[in-house]
C-alpha cells in the first residue's frame, strides 16, 4: 500500500463532493476509478496531489496518508508532493515549448541546468513513455505540433522526468482515437513496473483491460472497491452491477 | 535559484504586486480629490445658467454657452458618426470578403492611431477651408467643422466595438434565418443587428466618451467663441466647449485666482460627465458579456442535444460528462419552445419584406458607400499630410533647431523632447502596469476589493486627457514644485497610459490556457514559477502590444503636456529632468494656430508625427504576427 484515504471528505463551497472515502492503493499496480459523470472520480484523484487547492473555497475532512504523513496537513510541502505524485490530464496539455523543454520543465524549475543531466533525463523519460523513436529527430520542434496521442505520451514523459512514485491519470484517453488509446494502454502496463498508476476512466472496458484494482464511485461515495476481476465478474453491490451491465450511466 | 523560489520570496512578490494594483485606486481617488479641492472655491463663482463667459473682462463665469457647446458638438458628431460607423461595422463584419475585411480593420486601427493634433491640423487647413468656400461664409471655423472632425475621430471606436458585437452574434441565429429562406440582408437586418443591439449601444456610448473628452482638435477648428448658436441649429456658428475652455485659458490664467479655481470647477464637471458616460458604457458592456454567455450556453445545449438525439457520443467525450435522461428531456422541451417562437416570429417578419433581391442590392450599396466615405476621410488626411509634408522633409529638418519661431530650421528638439517625455512615462508606467495586471489576473480573488480596483482602472481610463493636464499642473507642477518640466509631463503621461498597460497585461495573462497552468502545477511548480515560465512567455506579445499602443497614444497627446512640460521654442535640449522640453504635438499645435506662414514646417511636423505613429503601429502588428506564428 502506497497511499491511503481515511474517512476523506471534500466540499466545494456547500457542495459535498466526496463522502467518507476509504481506499488503499497498492504499490506498482494500476487502480482504476469508474462511475457516472459527477460521481467525484476526478475530484478524488486530484485530492491525491492536492490539485483541488486550485479551486477556491474547497474544504476537506479526514486524512490522506502518503509516506506515513497526512498530506492534507497545512504544513505539507505541496510542491514536493506534486513532484512525487504526477498527473496526466484528460486533454493532452504540452506547454508551447519544444519537446525537449517540455520534458525537462520539472527539472528546470528545480534549478537543474546541467546539459548532461537534462539530456539523459530526456532520453530516459521519452524512452519510458514509448515516444523516443518517434521524436528522436525533432526534439527541438514544438511539443504542441505532435498528434494527440503523441502529445499525451509527451505529457507522460514530462511526469516521468520528475521521478514520481505515483502517476495520476484523469481520463487520459478520452480525447484520443482507438489506436492512440491502445498505445497508451500498453504504456500503462509498462509504467506499472516502475510506478503506481491511478486512472480515472469513463470507459469500463478500459478499466477491465488494464486495471488490477477497480473502484466504483457513485454520488460522491466509493460504492465498491476490489480486484478488477471480482468487480466485473462478481460485484457485491447491486449499484455496481447495474452500472457495469449498463443499466444506468 | 532555490532561494529565489522560496515561499518567503513568493509572498513578498505577491504583496508587491498587490501594492502595484492599488496604485490605480490611489490615483483615481487622488485625482478626484485634488481637482475637487482646487475646484471648491470656484463652484460658487460659476453661474450655471449665465450666458456670458467673460472671465477676464468682467469676471463673469456663465457656463451655459460652454455646456451648450459641449452638448451640441457631441450631438452633431454622433449624428454624423453613428450611421457611418455602424454601417461600416456591418459591412466589415457581414459583407466584406476576408482580405478586404483585414484591410479595413487595419485601416480603422490606423485611423484610431492618428494623433488628435494631426486631425486638428487637417481640420484647420483643409476642412475649415472647404466649408468656407462651399458655403460662402466669412470663416469655416464652426460648430459644423468641429462636429465633422470629431465624428471622424469617434469612428474608429464606434466601428471596432460595433464590429465586435456584430461578429459575436452566434452563427446558429444566422443559419436559422437562412434556413427559413431569408436573404443575407434580411438576416442582417432582422436577426443579426437586433441581436447585437446592446453592443452597438455600447459602441455609441464609448464613441460619445471619446467626443466629450477631446480638446486639442476642437480648439483648432471651432473658432472658440463662447456663444450659444442663434438660432440653435445654426451649425455655422462658432462654438466653445468645456474642454477647449480649459485648453485655452489654463495656460494663461493667474494661478490661485478665482478664474483658476473656476477652471478646475469646469474640469470637475467634465470629469463627472465623462465618468458617468463611461460607467454607463461599462455597465452595459458587462451585461452584454453575460448576455453573450447566455447565447453560447444555448448553442452548446443545442449541440449536445443534437448529439444526444443522434446517439452520437461525441458530446460525451468532448465535455467529459453525460447529460442524464431527465436533463435531456428538460433541455429538449425548452429549446423546442424557444425555437418555435423564434421561427414564427422570423417568418412573420420576413413575409412583410419588400422584393428581397432589390432591397438587398440597395442596402449593400449603402453599406459600401459608408465604408468608402470612412476610407475617403482616412485617405485624404494621409494624402494631404504626406504630399505636403514631403516637401519639408530633409535631414536638416530632422536634425536642426527651429529658427524664425518655427517657420524655418528643424524640429530636432521637439523629436527628442517627445521621445524623452514618452520614454520616461513608459519607464514608470510599464513596471507598475504589468505588476498590477499580473496581480489582477493571477492573484486577486473575486471580492469587493477587486471590483473596486477594476472600476478604478476603468475610471482612470475614461478621464479626458485635458483633465490629466490640469491635474498635472496643479499637483506636479505647482504643489510638488517640479515646475513645467520633463518629469512633470512624464508623470502625467504615465498616469494616463497606466490603465492601458494594466488591462492589456491582465487580458493576455487571462488568455493563458488553464491546462498549461494545471500542467505546470502538477509537475510541482510554484505559482511564481508557473507565472514566470508559462504565463509570462505566453502573454509577452500581448504585453508588448499594450506598451506599444500606449507609446502610440502618449506621443500624440497634447493636452496632458501643454501645461506641465512643454515650451514652444527651446534653443537647447533639456539639461535635467527639471527643464521644460519641446514636443512634436505641441509644436504642431502652436505652428498651425499662432505662427502665420509656417504651413511648410507644420506639414513637415505633422508628417513626422504621423510617420512615428504608423511605424510604431506596424511594429506592433509585426510583433503580434511573429508571436502568433510561433505558437
Amino acid at each position: 500500500m502506497i497511499i491511503q484515504a481515511k474517512n476523506y471528505n471534500l466540499w466545494y463551497g456547500l457542495k459535498h463532493v466526496l463522502k467518507n472515502i476509504n481506499i488503499e492503493i497498492e504499490e506498482k499496480k494500476i487502480t482504476a476509478l469508474i462511475g457516472p459523470s459527477g460521481c467525484g472520480k476526478t475530484s478524488l484523484i486530484k485530492s491525491f496531489n492536492r490539485m483541488n487547492d486550485l479551486i477556491e473555497c474547497s474544504r476537506t475532512g479526514g486524512e490522506i496518508i502518503f509516506r506515513e504523513k497526512n498530506i492534507l496537513d497545512r504544513e505539507t510541502d505541496v510542491v514536493g508532493l506534486r513532484k512525487s505524485i504526477g498527473m496526466i490530464f484528460q486533454k493532452p496539455n504540452p506547454f508551447p515549448m519544444s519537446i525537449y523543454e517540455n520534458v525537462v520543465y520539472g527539472l528546470r524549475i528545480d534549478g537543474e541546468n546541467r546539459k548532461g543531466e537534462l539530456d539523459s533525463a530526456v532520453e530516459k523519460s521519452l524512452n519510458r513513455a514509448a515516444l523516443l523513436e518517434e521524436v528522436r529527430e525533432c526534439l527541438y520542434s514544438l511539443g504542441t505540433a505532435l498528434s494527440g496521442g503523441q502529445q499525451q505520451r509527451l505529457c507522460i514523459a514530462r511526469v516521468i522526468a520528475t521521478k514520481p512514485e505515483i502517476i495520476l491519470m484523469d481520463e487520459p484517453t478520452s480525447a484520443l482515437d482507438p489506436i492512440a488509446t491502445a498505445k497508451i494502454e500498453d504504456l500503462m502496463n509498462e509504467l506499472k513496473k516502475h510506478y503506481t498508476v491511478i486512472v480515472v476512466t469513463h470507459n469500463m472496458q478500459q478499466a477491465a483491460r488494464v486495471a488490477d484494482y477497480t473502484g466504483f464511485m457513485y454520488l460522491g461515495e466509493l460504492v465498491e472497491f476490489g480486484k478488477t476481476k471480482q468487480i466485473f465478474e462478481k460485484p457485491k453491490n447491486e449499484l455496481t452491477e447495474n452500472y457495469i451491465t449498463g443499466r444506468f450511466g | 535559484m532555490a532561494g529565489f523560489d522560496g515561499k518567503f520570496i513568493e509572498k513578498i512578490i505577491e504583496k508587491g504586486l498587490f501594492l502595484f494594483s492599488l496604485a490605480s485606486i490611489v490615483f483615481i481617488v487622488f485625482i478626484m480629490l485634488f481637482i475637487f479641492f482646487e475646484a471648491l472655491p470656484g463652484f460658487s463663482q460659476m453661474d450655471l445658467l449665465g450666458t456670458k463667459w467673460a472671465p477676464v473682462e468682467g469676471g463673469k463665469f456663465g457656463v451655459a454657452p460652454l455646456i451648450a457647446g459641449t452638448l451640441l458638438v457631441t450631438l452633431l458628431s454622433l449624428i454624423i458618426a453613428v450611421p457611418l460607423g455602424i454601417s461600416t461595422a456591418v459591412f466589415i463584419s457581414e459583407v466584406a470578403p476576408q482580405e478586404v475585411k483585414l484591410f479595413l480593420k487595419s485601416a480603422i486601427e490606423l485611423l484610431a492611431g492618428i494623433p488628435s493634433v494631426v486631425y486638428g491640423f487637417f481640420g484647420l487647413i483643409v476642412l475649415v477651408e472647404v466649408l468656407r468656400i462651399s458655403f460662402d461664409k466669412p470663416t469655416g471655423e464652426s460648430w459644423l467643422a468641429g462636429s465633422i472632425l470629431l465624428g471622424v475621430m469617434a469612428l474608429p471606436t464606434i466601428i471596432s466595438v460595433a464590429e465586435d458585437a456584430i461578429s459575436s452574434v452566434p452563427k446558429g441565429f444566422r443559419e436559422a434565418s437562412y434556413a427559413l429562406g431569408a436573404t443575407k440582408w434580411q438576416t442582417i437586418w432582422r436577426v443579426v443587428v437586433p441581436s447585437a443591439l446592446t453592443g452597438i449601444t455600447v459602441a455609441i456610448v464609448l464613441g460619445m466618451g471619446r467626443v466629450i473628452g477631446e480638446t486639442i482638435a476642437l480648439m483648432m477648428v471651432t473658432g472658440n467663441s463662447a456663444i450659444i448658436p442663434s438660432p440653435l441649429w445654426n451649425v455655422f456658428s462658432q462654438i466653445r466647449t468645456l474642454t477647449s475652455t480649459l485648453g485655452i485659458e489654463t495656460g494663461e490664467v493667474a494661478q490661485g485666482g478665482i478664474h483658476f479655481h473656476v477652471l478646475f470647477s469646469l474640469a470637475f464637471l467634465l470629469l463627472v460627465i465623462t465618468l458617468a458616460v463611461n460607467w454607463i458604457a461599462n455597465y452595459s458592456l458587462n451585461r452584454l458579456r453575460h448576455g453573450n454567455n447566455h447565447h453560447n450556453n444555448k448553442e452548446k445545449m443545442i449541440f449536445e442535444l443534437k448529439n444526444a438525439i443522434n446517439g452520437n457520443s461525441e458530446s460525451e467525450t468532448k465535455n467529459g460528462r453525460k447529460l442524464n435522461e431527465e436533463m435531456k428531456r428538460n433541455i429538449l422541451s425548452s429549446i423546442m419552445d424557444f425555437h418555435l417562437r423564434k421561427f414564427e416570429d422570423l417568418q412573420n417578419r420576413i413575409s412583410r419584406m419588400l422584393p428581397s433581391r432589390l432591397t438587398q442590392k440597395i442596402a449593400f450599396s449603402m453599406l459600401t458607400l459608408s465604408t468608402l466615405v470612412v476610407l475617403f476621410f482616412l485617405g485624404s488626411i494621409i494624402f494631404y499630410i504626406v504630399s505636403n509634408g514631403l516637401g519639408a522633409m530633409s535631414l536638416e529638418f530632422l536634425t536642426q533647431f527651429p529658427k524664425d519661431i518655427g517657420r524655418a530650421g528643424g524640429i530636432f528638439p521637439a523629436i527628442i523632447g517627445s521621445f524623452l517625455l514618452v520614454g520616461f512615462a513608459l519607464l514608470m508606467a510599464i513596471p507598475i502596469g504589468i505588476g498590477a495586471g499580473i496581480y489582477l489576473a493571477e492573484y486577486s480573488k473575486d471580492n469587493i476589493f477587486t471590483k473596486a480596483i477594476r472600476n478604478a482602472i476603468e475610471c482612470l481610463n475614461g478621464i479626458p486627457s485635458i483633465v490629466f493636464g490640469l491635474f498635472g499642473l496643479a499637483f506636479f507642477v505647482l504643489y510638488l514644485k517640479l515646475g513645467i518640466s520633463l518629469v512633470a509631463g512624464s508623470l502625467t503621461l504615465a498616469m494616463m497610459v497606466l490603465p492601458t498597460i494594466i488591462l492589456t497585461t491582465k487580458q493576455s495573462f487571462k488568455a493563458t490556457p488553464m491546462e498549461w497552468k494545471e500542467g505546470s502545477y502538477s509537475l510541482g511548480a510554484t505559482k511564481l514559477q508557473t507565472i514566470r515560465r508559462i504565463c509570462l512567455p505566453n502573454s509577452l506579445s500581448g504585453i508588448i502590444t499594450g506598451a506599444i499602443l500606449s507609446f502610440e497614444r502618449a506621443i500624440g497627446e497634447t493636452a496632458p503636456i501643454m501645461f506641465t512640460a512643454v515650451v514652444f521654442s527651446g534653443r537647447f535640449l533639456p539639461d535635467s529632468p527639471l527643464d521644460p522640453v519641446m514636443a512634436l504635438p505641441f509644436h504642431l499645435f502652436v505652428l498651425s494656430t499662432s505662427v502665420p506662414n509656417s504651413n511648410h514646417n507644420a506639414y513637415g511636423t505633422a508628417l513626422v508625427l504621423l510617420m512615428i505613429v504608423i511605424i510604431i503601429h506596424f511594429a506592433a502588428l509585426h510583433i503580434r504576427r511573429k508571436f502568433k506564428g510561433r505558437e
